[in-house]
């Protein structure tokens, strides 16, 4: 394929300063399929090695279970900026304050240790977070969704550590710091659903025995995989409608969008508040995944995590957010792993709190430098966007080859 | 007109008072009195660090968002060279010697730091400032996992003493100053004046403030504008690292204390005008007043904790943003 690099919308249109060249347009990039195909090689590799680990004994059934389901919480987060940053171009470092309300909201209306109340099921309390996420989203952007690409950045970040002191400080709603316990199941109150994984019972399987708390992990595992297949198939079919070409034209060229009568304010709100409900979904499977939600969601780090798994999978890419995704996992859990082998081994740290703390540091390292690494290397990401102003289908015979 | 938005500014102050002055009589004055004190001293931080932001965003163009941990890096070459020279011998404001020596190398490790960032990871890219914004956010976290791999995560303080509030001031005004606080305000204000006359008065001031305007013209007219970005470095990270070390002399030392100030000294260079460098000084004394101020606020009864004192300084500059985004000093100062 030739061609492949003319193909690539971002480069079609944005042809303007040819002298700079930003995170979302691709470069001179002939190799694209043999990326994907050593990407797809690395993710078999991996899945296998992690299925052979739990096969022999090595990788509990339930701890894999908790990296799928862990994954598809962070493609979520990355789903949902990538609505904002990939499709419309908007710096969005609030993905923090979402995350936190998608935990917050239905805990604090289902948990026993909530200051509101425990009497509304988890399954209705998304519909109540879904509301309050649409409202904050409209409160933060509002005022910031006018602004400049990098005043965007500074106040959408200055607004969601606002969000974060009220979650801290006002204890006679949210439990300040020391936070809400006694989290119930996320299908408490609803028939059948709230008792299967005390029904099915223990399984014995090969090394295994399988109890509760595996079933239950299974279970939160088909439902933020439900949130995710669920936003996945949306968003595709979002970014293919007009409502998604239109985001496309704004981002690469807002004068040309407003010249055919958008209103481009409109269309960033829009896509905002959408991809504010995405990621906030991520933050329903962290609550209902512990037992004990504290302030911390909101550290701005969750923000981050999403940013560089939407820059590394490529901007405007939906398969490069479920990529960024799995690299976030990879990450955050290949760090925690290097404390406790540290930690076993005896080397370098004699507690375990201290082991702790180098895991922590290790993976800012890792995540600051793939940060750094991505945007000298591979600004456009690793699955930049297919075909990307047009539907695949318009353009006959070459869709199918 | 800068005078005359200070006049404004400190007729707001006055007015939002005087009702309180006239509940709480004469004996809310020493309270307020300290507060402001306070504010001083944490403005004086403030400025050093909003100096750097805002020179980094004229010259380099693009917000940097690692230059709150340029500050810890100051703040902990510091601690560093202090452990090394020691406490021994005289001593200026009650501070030894050794911190003194600490100081210069928490300036001088950050300008090298910021520089060689600058060659090793800035210059390279292909991108622009919005990518190079996020760029500056994994240079924060390359930084600061640095100093928590080698430092732990912890707290930590300078080793000098703690001190009781200078005597004589307290009973003349009844305001809590110590010896550290007045000398944080006091070098602070020698290195701002020293970079007033850097820029006005020196062909490297004049250079930069043509970089700043306009790289390209600066540039045909035979300026060497690579040298003006290295000089912007060093000057803007060295200040930042100053003002890390007396934000650890101030409050203590944690490798997340540049990144916790970061939006705060955003907050006073938007306010100030972004991209100026006498804006961001008149606005990190705005904010870092205003953010000592806010316990006013519950003395009388308005139900905003000082644990909000930030979130009012971000509130404010999104008001800023919004209503004036070219900041009180607007364009053209710097």
């Amino acid at each position: 394929m030739p061609d492949d690099h003319d193909e690539n919308g971002a480069d079609a249109v944005d042809d303007g300063d040819g002298s700079t060249r930003s995170a979302f347009e691709g470069g001179e990039d002939t190799s694209q399929e043999r990326i994907e195909t050593a990407t797809n090689v690395v993710l078999a590799v991996a899945a296998l090695g992690l299925l052979g680990g739990a096969m022999v004994g090595l990788i509990s059934p339930a701890y894999l279970v908790f990296l799928v389901s862990l994954a598809g919480m962070y493609a979520l987060l990355s789903l949902g900026l990538n609505v904002q940053w990939g499709y419309a171009g908007l710096i969005n470092f609030s993905v923090a304050a979402f995350f936190g309300i998608g935990a917050y909201v239905p805990v604090l209306l289902s948990a026993t240790g909530s200051p509101i109340t425990d009497s509304v099921p988890p399954v209705a309390g998304v519909f109540v977070a879904v509301i309050v996420t649409v409202v904050l989203a409209l409160a933060i952007g509002i005022p910031t969704l006018s602004l400049r690409e990098d005043y965007l950045a500074i106040a959408s970040l200055g607004l969601a550590e606002v969000v974060r002191l009220v979650f801290r400080n006002q204890e006679n709603w949210t439990g300040g710091t020391s936070g809400v316990g006694g989290i119930p199941l996320f299908f408490d109150g609803v028939p059948v659903l709230d008792t299967l994984p005390r029904d099915i019972g223990t399984v014995d399987v090969g090394f295994y025995t399988l109890g509760f708390q595996f079933w239950n992990s299974l279970l939160n595992a088909a439902i933020v995989g439900a949130f995710v297949l669920g936003s996945f198939l949306v968003l595709r079919r979002m970014h293919r409608s007009p409502w998604g070409r239109v985001l496309r034209t704004i981002r690469s060229d807002e004068e040309l969008a407003e010249a055919l009568g958008k209103n481009t304010y409109a269309f960033r709100m829009q896509a905002f508040v959408l991809g504010s409900v995405v990621a906030m979904l991520a933050g329903v499977y962290y609550a209902y995944s512990n037992y004990y939600l504290t302030p911390d969601i909101f550290d701005p780090i969750y923000t981050f995590y999403a940013w560089i798994a939407v820059i590394l999978g490529g901007s405007g890419s939906n398969r490069g957010a479920l990529l960024g995704g799995v690299v976030i996992v990879a990450i955050v859990e290949g760090t925690r792993a290097i404390g406790d082998v540290a930690f076993s081994l005896d080397l370098v740290v004699t507690q375990l709190d201290v082991a702790f703390t180098l895991g922590a540091s290790f993976r800012l390292l890792a995540i600051g430098l793939l940060i750094i690494l991505v945007m000298r290397f591979r600004p456009q990401g690793v699955l930049p966007p297919r075909d990307e102003l047009i539907w695949p289908g318009a353009r006959g015979g070459e869709a199918d080859e | 007109m800068l005078a005359s938005l200070v006049a404004t500014w400190s007729g707001v102050v006055a007015g939002a008072l005087a009702p309180g002055i006239a509940q709480g009589g004469l004996d809310y004055l020493p309270q307020l009195l300290n507060y402001l004190a306070n504010g001083l001293v944490f403005s004086a931080i403030i400025v050093l660090g909003g100096i750097g932001l805002s020179l980094v965003y004229s010259i380099a163009d693009f917000a940097n968002f690692a230059h709150g941990d340029t500050m810890t890096i100051g703040a902990y070459a510091g601690l560093v060279t202090l452990g090394a020279v020691g406490t021994a011998g005289p001593t200026l404001f009650a501070l030894p010697l050794g911190f003194y020596a600490a100081l210069l190398a928490g300036i001088a490790v950050a300008a090298v730091v910021a520089v060689a960032t600058h060659y090793l990871i800035y210059e390279p890219l292909d991108t622009d400032s919005i990518g190079l914004l996020i760029t500056s956010i994994g240079v924060a976290f390359v930084y600061r996992a640095l100093i928590q791999i080698q430092f732990g995560t912890g707290y930590t303080v300078y080793d000098v003493p703690t001190l009781r509030p200078i005597p004589w001031i307290e009973d003349l005004t009844g305001v809590t100053l110590t010896e550290h606080e007045v000398a944080i305000v006091l070098v602070a204000s020698v290195l701002v004046a020293a970079l007033h006359v850097v820029l006005q008065y020196t062909t490297l001031g004049r250079t930069m403030r043509a970089t700043a305007d306009n790289e390209a013209l600066a540039k045909v007219s035979g300026i060497r504008t690579e040298r003006v970005i290295t000089s912007m470095w060093v000057i803007g990270a060295g200040l930042a690292g100053a003002g890390g070390v007396f934000l650890g002399l101030y409050n203590q030392l944690s490798p997340r204390m540049g990144f916790n100030l970061l939006l705060v000294v955003f907050a006073a260079v938007i306010l100030g005008g972004i991209g100026s460098v006498y804006g961001a000084m008149l606005g990190g004394v705005v904010i870092g007043m205003v953010n000592r101020l806010t316990p006013v606020l519950t003395d009388f009864g308005i139900p905003i904790e000082p644990a909000y004192a930030n979130a009012i300084a971000f509130v404010i500059m999104v008001l800023v943003l919004l209503v004036r985004p070219t900041g009180i000093a607007g364009e053209g100062v710097s």
